[in-house]
């Protein structure tokens, strides 16, 4: 119920404004939508954290980092970074192709990144952190894994060789 | 002195033409650099 002697008020908006809300609005619900179909429909995920553990102090499957079958075509990496030495360790894998891949990937010291070239494998390696991701390798090749967060005067050498094969 | 009988003066249209067509030119861009970006998230494949 209006007040006794007041006024409606409306904010002007100038047209060319209106219609670049309009056109904004439009453009985050179509990516809003393509993102949600990319996640829940498609089933892209992103890194998730796995587990903690303690950096100084490695133990289990980290003891031996490197590949491991679990099946046939399914295999678990597990995969070091290390900022004393700039290296991955291991700093080489190979796999069949058609193989599902699950990648474990923590640091001993500082944050790194891990990224596999031409897919989708994209990484923050934190210490005291477990990242993890999953991929299935249909095309023979060689796909570099880099360090992508500077982690010191070394940075730009570390990095290492994932390999796909013939079967 | 009679005073002198001036028309109405109409007030301008305000066009921005040169704005709008950076706004579109804007637009574009990110619309062709976020797809491309897209497309190639789905051709490289699903991540679990």
């Amino acid at each position: 119920m209006s007040q006794p002697g007041s006024t409606k008020q409306s904010v002007h908006i100038d047209p060319y404004e209106k219609n670049w809300m309009r056109i904004s609005i439009i453009l985050l619900i179509i990516f809003g939508t393509a993102v949600t179909v990319a996640g829940f429909a498609l089933g892209f995920q992103v890194p998730s954290p796995e587990e903690r553990v303690d950096p100084n102090n490695l133990t289990g499957p980290w003891l031996n980092p490197g590949l491991r079958e679990l099946s046939p075509g399914v295999y678990e990496v597990y995969i070091i970074a290390n900022a004393t030495t700039w290296q991955f360790d291991p700093p080489a894998v190979e796999v069949p192709v058609g193989s599902t891949v699950t990648f474990y990937v923590t640091s001993r010291d500082i944050q790194h990144g891990f990224k596999l070239q031409d897919t989708n494998i994209n990484m923050q390696i934190v210490p005291g952190q477990v990242s993890k991701l999953t991929y299935t390798f249909d095309e023979v090749g060689e796909y570099p894994y880099i360090c992508t967060e500077y982690c010191g005067i070394g940075h730009a050498a570390m990095f290492g060789t994932f390999t796909v094969v013939e079967k | 002195m009679a005073d002198e009988q001036r028309p109405e003066e109409q007030p301008e249209e305000f066009r921005p033409r040169g704005t709008v067509a950076i706004l579109v030119m804007f637009v574009l861009a990110i619309i062709i650099l976020w797809a491309s970006v897209y497309v190639i998230l789905l051709s490289r494949g699903v991540t679990v």
